[in-house]
């Protein structure tokens, strides 16, 4: 071998020779320091011979016995795939392969076998040594016993692969839940929707039948309310939201409702509505309590026979104060004392659920008119 | 106006309801020409008599055939129809080929108004303006009568 140094050059040829190899690496690590430390590692280690047919080992030392259970005679020679057996992955065999044709390091787990046939996971590291023409002369090889390690790795896997299907059955459970929540939450809005319209078609089916006016007008008074409720649950399923009630959207639609079906085109409504909040379970008291008052304007503020052609004005204005929201509604119609208001149950249901709501309502005259104002609380306190 | 009243057929399954929407269609000025509880009735029904529109509840006798019904009315009887649902989240975005839906629980008012602004619709083939509240128009409906480029009202 052309420009090797004298003792590679020398060692070369000696541990050609298979069956010489021990003996004289013995020889060899007399005067050698490297040589006796490599042979005393407590680390497994090899030198296979690139020039030789399939790579044979050429060294091997005792901590590579001892970890593989092989004697010497055993392992000089042969090509270290004995190490492999059918639970190692072909994968990393290939790696291997491949590293060696290309002549690269490798670094690899991979599950060897000692001679009684029991199993080690096996970090190997494998590295060419190339001679001064660049050409290589030897394989070095290392191995490190890593049982342990792939023990708890494989375990730690275990453990989390349990947690991920874990998590995931839960999701699972936790997705089909919502489902049927959703569903059965669909079913429970389409039933109270499909009850209220039954609820108006009777009140409209009967009131087709009375002619007594004074039963028509509790029937009609009877149908707003349960108007007013429904227009509630049409509004507070529209929104994602069902926990909050939009009380202005609602006021729109209402006013607009109770003003087509009086048909009073002589009545202008005016809003000034601020968005404002409510907790969903305050929404059909205050519904009904802004529907009976505005039906009290709306019926009571204009008798038709005191009109003399001039329009009537109602008007609704929603703010949101400090701590408390403030509905107005006013009108400047014929004024308490000369209207022809009920009074009777609207204003009983008024009273009733404003103590629900902790609410205060105040009646004032308007000049001409009359004005009411509810203050509702923002927070449920009281005043 | 001087021209027939426009035919209508009534598909839901609730009696009460069906028995007060036909006084309610028939004071628009509407004919009924009857009422129908299952899709079999519907069909059968909207393929005999024609009408011009036939107003659909999702929820029949039979189950959720709604839907199916308008599809069929609209394609095989030459029919319109309209959807009356508590159920308007659950229509396809086609709306099956109808017109559009009102939303129950609608009001005397509110189904007043929009049978009238779809009587217009249906003579003249173009709508006197944007829907009345509780009604909405299907996207196909709405160019169709030359709302194509307006938001209809919520």
């Amino acid at each position: 071998m052309p420009g090797r140094s004298g003792a590679s050059h020398e060692m070369t040829d000696i541990l050609r020779s298979e069956r010489a190899a021990e003996e004289l690496a013995a020889e060899h690590g007399v005067g050698d320091p490297f040589a006796a430390a490599i042979r005393a590692a407590r680390m497994a280690m090899i030198v296979t011979d690139a020039h030789q047919p399939d790579n044979p080992i050429i060294f091997a030392n005792d901590a590579f016995l001892a970890l593989t259970g092989y004697h010497r005679d055993e392992v000089i020679g042969r090509n270290c795939r004995f190490l492999q057996g059918p639970g190692t992955d072909p994968a990393a065999i290939e790696t291997l392969r491949r590293a060696v044709a290309d002549g690269e390091d490798v670094t690899i787990d991979i599950l060897n076998y000692r001679k009684d046939g029991t199993t080690f996971w096996n970090a190997l590291n494998l590295s060419p040594v190339r001679g001064e023409s660049g050409r290589i002369d030897y394989f070095f090889g290392s191995q490190l016993n890593v049982s342990d390690k792939k023990r708890v790795e494989f375990e730690l896997g275990d453990a989390r692969d349990r947690l991920e299907a874990a998590v995931e059955a839960r999701t699972a459970d936790l997705t089909q839940a919502l489902q049927q929540k959703t569903a059965l939450l669909h079913e429970v809005d389409h039933r109270v929707k499909n009850n209220l319209q039954l609820i108006s078609s009777l009140l409209l089916l009967q009131n087709r039948r009375v002619t007594d006016p004074a039963v028509k007008n509790s029937l009609r008074g009877m149908l707003e309310r349960v108007s007013a409720i429904a227009t509630v649950h049409r509004r507070l399923f529209q929104s994602d939201d069902v926990e909050r009630f939009d009380v202005s959207a609602f006021v729109r639609d209402l006013v607009g409702d109770m003003v087509g079906t009086a048909r009073r085109d002589d009545i202008k409504v005016q809003l000034d509505l601020e968005r404002v909040d409510i907790a969903a379970s305050k929404a059909a008291p205050l519904a009904l309590v802004i529907s009976e008052l505005f039906s009290n304007a709306l019926r009571h503020a204009f008798p038709p026979e005191a009109m003399a052609g001039r329009n009537g004005e109602i008007f609704v204005g929603i703010a949101r104060g400090e701590d408390e929201f403030r509905i107005e509604i006013t009108d400047n119609g014929v004024g308490l004392e000369s209207s022809a208001s009920s009074g009777g149950f609207g204003l009983t249901i008024v009273q009733l659920l404003c103590q629900q709501l902790k609410a205060r309502s105040e009646t004032m005259p308007a000049d001409p008119g009359t004005r009411v104002v509810v203050h509702l609380p923002i927070n449920g306190g009281h005043h | 106006m001087g021209e027939r009243p426009l035919d209508v057929l009534i598909v839901e399954d609730e009696v009460l309801l069906a028995t007060e929407l036909e006084f309610l269609v028939e004071e628009v000025g509407f004919h009924s020409v009857g009422l129908a509880m299952s899709s079999d009735e519907a069909v059968a029904l909207a393929c005999d008599l024609h009408p011009d529109l036939a107003l659909v509840d999702v929820h029949l006798r039979d189950g959720p055939t709604g839907v199916d019904v308008a599809r069929t009315i609209q394609n095989d009887c030459g029919g319109v129809a309209l959807f009356m649902t508590a159920n308007v989240k659950r229509l396809p975005d086609d709306f099956a080929g109808a017109c559009g839906v009102i939303g129950k629980p609608y009001s005397e008012y509110g189904v007043k108004t929009a049978l009238t602004y779809l009587t217009v619709c249906l003579r003249e083939g173009l709508a006197p303006g944007p829907p009345p509240l509780g009604l909405e128009l299907s996207p196909a409906y709405a160019e169709r009568w030359g709302l194509n480029a307006q938001p209809h009202a919520v």
